[in-house]
Parts: C-alpha cells; sequence; structure tokens
C-alpha cells in the first residue's frame, strides 16, 4: 500500500533544484572563473575570406606594457585535424594562410582583456588575398578553385537508393520538382564561449575550465591534440551559459589557451565577444536540396528524390564536421513520419571560405523537416486537396511499428497520426479554415503550418560523440545523504533535477537529500556528455540503473537489520521498513552509518561503505520521439512582416520524468525555429566578409515575437530504461517547418511556396508581387 | 595611458564603494572584476542582449555600454542588491515556481527589468511586459514562462 500512495518523483512538476543560484547571482559562469595572476588573452582574427600570410609583425605588441607573451603558430604548432575522417585539419593559429574570416591567427596573453586587445591592435599581418570560394554549387564543380590546394572541395559524399526506386519513381502518376535552401544560422548562446586553464599547484595536473557539453570528449581532444596523457588533465565545466550544439565542439581557442597554460605556467583565460561568437562559433544550416518528388492521384507519396548539398566552410570542425551531420542525418530520416516507400539520395558536402559547419541544435532535422512538409503541402496545393488530410494518407500507421523507413532506419513506436489529430484539436483548424476564408475577403492573410515531427534521440552516436553509454556513480555518505554524478553537461537542461527526481524514487530518499554531480572529469565517471537528446534517456537510464543496484543494497541491509524478508522491505521518506509494519522501521542514515562506521553489522557478502557505479547502454541505437507542431502566422502583404500569432505542440517523448522541465524546452525551440524561420541569418557579401557580425544584424526572436504556445503531452514509452525517449531538439526540429508551410498557407492566393529559410519581408513582398 | 587611474565613487546595492579605475572601463567589468558582483552577465557588449542590464537609480541600463566613473555618484542595483538576505525575492521566487529560467545567464538582466516594471506598474499587462521583455533576449525558454512568472508576481513588491 505505502509503495502505491508513496508520491513518485518521475512525472513530477518539480521545481528547480538549480534555481536558487542562478536566480539570486551566484552562479559561477567561465568568465567567473578568477585566480590570482590569471592573464587573458585576445586573438588577432583574419579579416580576409581567403588569403596567403606573408609576414607577421609582433613586435610592437610583445613590447607593450602589460603584455606577457604573444602566440603565433610557432609558439602553438597544434593541427585540430581528425584524419581518420578529413585529408584536412585547421591549425590552433594560422600557419601561411587563412581560409576564413575570423579564423584565429594570432594569441596576444596580457594582464587583461584591455590591454590583450590594445596589444592585438600593434600587430601587422601581411596579407595577399585570393579568390574566395563562396557559393557552393560551384565549390561543388571546383570552381572558382580548390579551397584547399590538395584536396578536393567534396570531401563528403554519399548516394543511396532503395531498390526499386528507379521503377516506381518512374511509374508514378505525378512529378513536382522543387529546390530549398536554408540560410547560415548559429546557435548563439548568451554566454559566449570561454576556456580557462591553469597548472594545478599541488599535483602539476593542467586543468581546464571549459564551457562545454561533454566535459570527457573535452579531455579527450585536449589529451589528444596536445599530446598529454588522459590522468594528467581535469575538465572542469561550470555553470554553461546556453550550448545547444554549439558548445560540443573543441576549438582552437581551447587548445591554445590550454597550450598558453602549460607554456607559460600562468593561469590563463580568453572569452569570446559577440563579434567572435558570430565569426568562429560553428555555423549551421547551410544547406541546399533540389528534390523531385513523385505521388499517385490521391496524394500518396510514393517516392523522393534529392540531391543534399552543403557548404561545410574553411575546415571540418573539429572532431566533425556539422555538414556531414546535417546531410547523412537528413537522408536517413527525410521520410519523417510518413510512409513513403521509395526515397533516392546524392550528398555532396563541400569546403568554402566560410566558417566551418558545426552542430546547432536539431542539427539535420529543422532542415529535413522543411524539405518533408514543404513536399507534403505541394503534393496538397497540386491536387487541390487539404494538407491535413494529405498527411493523414500518408502517415506510418500503429500497426505498422516498429517500421523500417525507406533508408532503413528502424522506428520504435510513436503516436504520429494521434498526435497531429491533438494539434489539429488544440488549434482549432475547422474553425481556423472559416476563419481565414472571412479574413481574406478583408484583404488580411492569415495561413496554418502543419509539422509533423519524428526526431531520433538517444543515438549510439551523436554531436555528444561516440560513447553510446552513460555512466552514474551514487554515493550514500554516512549521513544518509547522496551524491551522484554523471559524465552529462547541462547547459540549462535542469539535470541536477531531473536525475534526482528518477534517483529518490529509487532510493526512497526526499529531493533535498540528493546533489546530482556533473562537469567535473575527476569525479564524474566516464560518459559522453549532453548532445543529440541523450541525457534524459541515456543518462537518465544511468540513474535508474545505479539507483536499483543500490536500492538492492539498502533492501539487503535493511533485511538484515531488521531480522526480515529482502521481499518484505519497503524504502521511502529516507525510511526503509518492513512492510505492513512501520514501527519496524529504520533510517537511510543509519544503514549508511552502519556501511561506514560499523562494519562489523554489515550483512555477509556486501562491501563495506555505499557507493557504486552503474552503467546504461541502450539495446536499440536509437529511439524516436514525435509530435506535431502547427503555427498560426499573419503576413502583412504590404510589408512583408510575418507574426507568429498561435502555436499548438502535441509532444511524444515517451515517459516524462518532469512536464514543466519538457515544456520548457519546447517553448524554447520553437522561439528558436521561429528566429530560424523569419529572423536568423548569416549573411557574407561577395569578398566573403560576414557582415551580420553583432545582433542587431543577427536577429534572434524577443518577447514580442514568440506567441503563447499550447502544450499537450502523449506518451508513447520507449522499450529502454523508464519508457525515457529523448526530446530536446524536436521543438526546433519541427518550428522552422510549421512557420514556413503557415506562410506558404496564408500566401497562398499568390500562388507562391517558401523554399529559403529564413523568409525575409523582402521575400514575402516578391512571392506577393510574382502572383 | 592604458593604464591611468581615476577614482570613482559608486553606491551599489546600498553600499559606498570608493574605487580606483581606468576611465575606460566598463561599469559591467568593474562591477564584475572589481567588486565580485558576478551576477551581471555580460552577453554581447554591444547594448543588445540585455544580459548585463542593472538599474541606475531605479532604470534598466545596460551596464557593458557605460564607464564605471559614468556612474559617480548613482545608485546602481545589481541582482544581488534584488536578492533578500535568505531565500528569493517574490519576484525570483515566481521565476522559479513558473520555470522562467533554464541556463540562467540572461536571468539576473532579465529580473532587474521585471523587477523595474514592477516598481513603476504593480499591475502590468501581459502585453505591457512582453515589451518591457523586448530588450532583454533570452535563447532557451521562448519567454512564455517568464511572462507567466512576471505576471505571477504583481503585486507582491519587492519583499523583504
Amino acid at each position: 500500500m505505502a509503495e502505491v500512495l508513496r508520491p513518485q518523483m518521475m512525472g513530477a512538476r518539480v521545481s528547480r533544484l538549480e534555481d536558487p543560484r542562478l536566480l539570486s547571482g551566484q552562479a559561477r559562469f567561465l568568465d567567473d572563473i578568477q585566480v590570482p595572476g590569471m592573464l587573458e588573452v585576445a586573438f588577432v582574427r583574419s579579416p580576409h575570406a581567403a588569403a596567403k600570410i606573408l609576414s607577421v609583425d609582433v613586435e610592437a605588441a610583445r613590447h607593450l606594457p602589460g603584455v606577457y607573451a604573444v602566440m603565433t603558430h610557432q609558439e602553438c604548432p597544434v593541427m585540430l585535424w581528425n584524419k581518420e575522417s578529413y585529408k584536412v585539419g585547421q591549425p590552433a593559429l594560422a600557419d601561411g594562410e587563412v581560409a576564413f574570416v575570423g579564423q584565429p591567427v594570432v594569441a596576444v596573453i596580457a594582464e587583461n582583456r584591455y590591454i590583450a586587445e590594445d596589444a592585438a591592435e600593434l600587430i601587422r599581418v601581411e596579407y595577399q588575398a585570393i579568390t574566395p570560394v563562396l557559393d557552393m554549387r560551384d565549390a561543388i564543380q571546383e570552381k572558382p578553385r580548390r579551397v584547399h590546394e590538395h584536396a578536393e572541395n567534396v570531401f563528403f559524399k554519399k548516394s543511396r537508393q532503395t531498390p526499386g526506386f528507379d521503377e516506381a519513381f518512374a511509374a508514378a502518376s505525378h512529378h513536382l520538382t522543387a529546390s530549398f535552401r536554408t540560410n547560415r544560422q548559429t546557435a548563439v548562446t548568451m554566454e559566449p564561449r570561454g576556456t580557462a586553464a591553469m597548472l594545478d599547484a599541488a599535483s602539476g595536473r593542467l586543468t581546464v575550465y571549459a564551457s562545454t557539453q561533454s566535459p570527457h570528449r573535452m579531455r579527450e581532444d585536449i589529451c589528444n591534440l596536445l599530446d598529454i596523457p588522459e590522468h594528467l588533465v581535469r575538465i572542469i565545466v561550470p555553470e554553461v551559459g546556453g550550448g545547444f550544439g554549439m558548445k560540443a565542439a573543441c576549438y582552437p581557442e581551447d587548445v591554445v589557451v590550454a597550450q598558453a597554460a602549460l607554456r607559460y605556467r600562468k593561469p590563463v583565460k580568453w572569452i569570446s565577444d559577440r563579434l567572435e561568437s558570430l565569426e568562429s562559433d560553428v555555423h549551421a544550416r547551410d544547406d541546399i536540396h533540389d528534390v523531385e518528388v513523385a505521388f499517385d492521384d490521391d496524394g500518396k507519396i510514393i517516392a523522393i528524390k534529392d540531391h543534399l548539398m552543403a557548404d561545410g566552410g574553411a575546415y571540418p570542425a573539429y572532431p566533425w564536421s556539422g555538414a556531414e551531420g546535417e546531410t547523412g542525418l537528413a537522408a536517413r530520416v527525410l521520410t519523417g513520419p510518413y510512409d513513403i516507400p521509395y526515397l533516392a539520395t546524392d550528398i555532396d558536402c563541400t569546403y568554402s571560405n566560410k566558417t566551418p559547419l558545426g552542430s546547432y541544435r536539431g542539427v539535420w532535422g529543422p532542415i529535413a523537416s522543411f524539405i518533408q512538409e514543404g513536399l507534403v503541402d505541394r503534393v496538397a496545393r497540386h491536387l487541390n486537396l487539404d494538407p491535413a488530410d494529405v498527411r493523414r494518407r500518408n502517415m506510418i500507421r500503429k500497426e505498422q511499428f516498429p517500421y523500417r523507413n525507406a533508408a532503413r532506419m528502424i522506428y520504435d513506436e510513436g503516436s504520429y497520426l494521434e498526435s497531429m489529430e491533438e494539434a489539429l484539436k488544440l488549434i482549432g483548424y475547422e474553425d481556423f479554415r472559416k476563419r481565414q476564408a472571412v479574413l481574406r475577403q478583408q484583404g488580411r492573410y492569415v495561413g496554418v503550418g502543419i509539422s509533423v515531427f519524428v526526431e531520433p534521440t538517444a543515438m549510439a552516436s551523436s554531436e555528444a560523440g561516440e560513447v553510446g553509454y552513460e555512466s552514474c556513480t551514487i554515493r550514500i555518505e554516512p549521513s544518509g545523504r547522496v551524491t551522484a554524478a554523471f559524465g552529462l553537461g547541462p547547459s540549462g537542461q535542469g539535470h541536477e533535477t531531473t536525475m534526482a527526481q528518477l534517483l529518490a524514487d529509487q532510493l526512497g530518499v526526499p529531493l533535498a537529500d540528493i546533489v546530482v554531480l556533473h562537469g567535473d572529469t575527476d569525479s564524474a565517471p566516464y560518459g559522453g556528455g549532453t548532445g543529440g537528446s541523450r541525457s534524459g534517456p541515456i543518462g537518465g537510464g544511468a540513474a535508474l540503473v545505479a539507483g536499483r543496484q543500490m536500492r538492492e543494497r539498502l533492501i539487503k541491509y535493511a533485511a538484515h537489520l531488521l531480522e526480515a524478508g529482502e521481499d518484505d522491505i519497503e524504502l521511502g521518506d529516507g525510511k526503509a521498513w518492513v512492510a505492513g509494519v512501520p514501527d519496524r522501521s529504520l533510517t537511510i542514515r543509519t544503514i549508511a552509518q552502519t556501511a561506514y562506521m560499523d562494519v562489523s553489522k554489515i550483512p555477509e557478502g556486501l562491501p563495506i561503505g555505499l557507493e557504486i557505479t552503474g552503467r546504461y547502454l541502450p539495446k536499440r541505437p536509437v529511439t524516436f520521439s514525435n509530435g506535431t507542431h502547427i503555427a498560426e502566422v499573419e503576413v502583412d502583404v504590404h510589408t512583408g512582416v510575418v507574426k507568429v500569432t498561435r502555436y499548438a505542440v502535441a509532444n511524444d517523448c515517451g515517459r516524462v520524468i518532469n512536464p514543466t522541465i519538457v515544456e520548457g524546452q519546447i517553448h524554447g525551440g520553437v522561439a528558436q525555429g521561429i528566429g530560424a524561420a523569419v529572423l536568423e541569418a548569416l549573411r557574407y557579401d561577395e569578398d566573403g566578409q560576414l557582415v551580420t557580425t553583432s545582433l542587431l544584424d543577427y536577429l534572434l526572436p524577443e518577447s514580442t515575437d514568440v506567441p503563447r504556445i499550447d502544450v499537450h503531452h502523449i506518451e508513447t514509452p520507449s522499450e529502454g530504461e523508464g519508457g525515457i525517449k529523448g526530446m530536446a531538439e524536436g521543438s526546433l526540429i519541427a518550428a522552422p517547418a510549421a512557420v514556413a508551410c503557415a506562410i506558404s498557407d496564408a500566401l497562398a492566393p499568390f500562388g507562391g511556396m517558401v523554399d529559403t529559410l529564413p523568409v525575409t519581408p523582402d521575400m514575402v513582398l516578391k512571392m506577393v508581387q510574382d502572383r | 595611458m592604458a593604464d591611468e587611474r581615476v577614482e570613482v565613487v559608486l553606491q551599489v546595492n546600498g553600499r559606498e564603494h570608493r574605487l580606483e579605475v581606468s576611465p575606460r572601463w566598463t561599469l559591467s567589468d568593474v562591477l564584475r572584476h572589481q567588486l565580485g558582483l558576478i551576477g551581471t552577465h555580460v552577453g554581447c557588449e554591444q547594448g543588445v542582449c540585455g544580459a548585463c542590464t542593472v538599474l541606475l537609480d531605479g532604470e534598466p541600463v545596460r551596464s557593458c555600454l557605460m564607464f564605471a566613473v559614468q556612474a559617480q555618484g548613482q545608485h546602481i542595483t545589481t541582482v544581488e542588491g534584488i536578492t533578500p538576505e535568505n531565500g528569493l525575492s517574490p519576484l525570483q521566487e515566481a521565476f522559479r515556481a513558473h520555470h522562467a529560467l533554464q541556463c540562467g545567464y540572461c536571468t539576473p538582466g532579465m529580473l532587474l527589468t521585471a523587477q523595474a516594471l514592477l516598481d513603476r506598474d504593480p499591475n502590468p499587462s501581459e502585453e505591457t511586459i512582453r515589451e518591457a521583455l523586448t530588450g532583454n533576449l533570452c535563447r532557451c525558454t521562448g519567454y512564455q514562462f517568464i511572462v507567466d512568472a512576471v505576471l505571477a508576481a504583481r503585486g507582491q513588491g519587492r519583499g523583504a
């Protein structure tokens, strides 16, 4: 009985444990790491998209009072180069040539950032500019030249086709072609990147403070690149002010800072300013898809052919290029939630003279959804069918799970059609169509866009790396209080709360008695970190596995000390008791004191102490979350401005650990999706200069740009631990497509359809005038 | 030249500080590095993101766009200054209850902008709240829970 009545923390709307320090200004972010004698770094960056370096004169800078050292490639001869995958690497500091605007060339190390920047201005670099490679289609044809003389521009090429594709494609009664373009965007974490490094006074080891999503990955990268054994490096991740995939990579600046600390035996810190962020944080979404779709008279889609192209920038981000991630997975999940039997994809990823492409939340997904939903809407419009009906006709049905898609990805069970029907209800679809007709009569253009998404989560390999498992070390202290350490790298997702919720249920202790540790390779068990929506399902799975093992041990103790059978022991409220006899109880504290202090009473066969590391490797290589977003927009056909006015989400991420946190993730992803759909673009001019170098040029959604978002939860459990699926990317996967489809719907009377993101006012006006 | 120092007297969170600063040091840098008030965050140094918002005589300003010497004699309030000795203020409690923060980087600036709004208008509408917050960018929350928190904190004052 007690078991049933006890509140279950999993699924509860618990307020976050991390909030008080963040709300009171006590949280310590990277720039808050300060030790005596700490030096600061400013980088001299390339002003050219492509140039030979003829000379570098650092003498004036070196002699400026307050300057400690100046580093060029000679002082830091390190290449960020994953030789197994790419023919090209990026030198940490430029070596004889530069290949994008913002590439680090020289590092100045000074008493403070003001002096470092003064000195940076005194450095004279003589460049000989060369023709930049800026157009993706040209670059694929090796025009106007190769970006790197010794390597072809196309660095990732892959073709895949469902058997029987050509016959099926040719036999279909209708065909349409379209070309889709997503323009460069970037994550823009509110806390810019930063790194600090110092030699540990006690041990002489190197400590690197990193604003990263993956502590162990960062340790591995620093060790490999600087040739230091792992046990001599400690990574500490302080509070991280947003990551969104962008902080999953190891960057040249991380390496330079670590090298400076080693070389000069001084604490060294670098904090990016916003100009540096926009130029040198990995970019994303620079993709073109040339697509053909074949379908029958009823709108049943039979086959999709797609030439996927991505501009990977000047170098592969280390250790992976985002271009490969965006196209490689898009090609495998391009059919989304639809039962489309035939798919043919050709991928070409090219170098250019732009910032390297890396990961940004959703990676492939926002692009693939934009294409997949854009195609469905084109089919609907071509056949004059309702877009919701065409989706119904194509949707994968419950009885088809586990479903193998045309690219041979296996989908576990989801609620595809159900989520769409729910979202249609939330937005009031039937009523909307009537309203839309009336408003059109008045010269007002409103539209809805439906975006049904699948979200592969908890993948064996993701932006967080190739580590498919996660670990949790639980230590119950002699006081009965619990610390639980993970290799995760949260950046706002609330893992300290959600992991504690899972553990509280297993250990029968109050939430307040649990502290979740993360972000320190000295205390955390080895783990992959946070990325690819893996922390909930895999990290949470590790919490459940370790929690269960510890629970079993506590029960053994309680049975022994209370002289009862193990099956009769219950745990809760920090106590263990005999079922039905609540008086026969003892506290977890008593068990812990026995385990550490009164060791002669430890049950036979159990070790001293209460410490366990549990690991969890999901059986499936991926679990799919799903859902439907519906956006309503109003388009001002005179100004071209798009306003997102209403928004509904039906979301299914399996068993929910904390609905409030899930909703927060959805809201944030929708906001980023609205940015992706109508605001955010990194623009280069014809010389390869990035012209969007402030947040006045690169526009983020503000509080008035995001409408209220109505969220409904559906729970189709995964087959993994706890039934949990990942969920942090789905909202950004679905939202740009929802808004784009809504704009196409609003502008239907003018005939055009959105094919480029973001949709700018100029593009809207052109669609209106092209009628 | 770069290292010239001048004296400035700043009133921060009700305390007077006499400091030697370089005239070119921004207010945000002095608050953070000289006074250790690390709750003030710097997000863009271009005056756009609002993370560095502090109150100057009760009005929200960007501390990254001001030199510390310009704040001579004025009353500066940082997030530390709106935090009660024990626990959280009604607005901070509302932020927690409504999950109005994720990574927490924009949060101090958001709190100060919202507090200034509530100080001058104890009962703002949702539209007024959204307008007031347009100068503070948040990349995590999509703003809805922040707006909900400010709505919930209406009429409760600053607390202890």
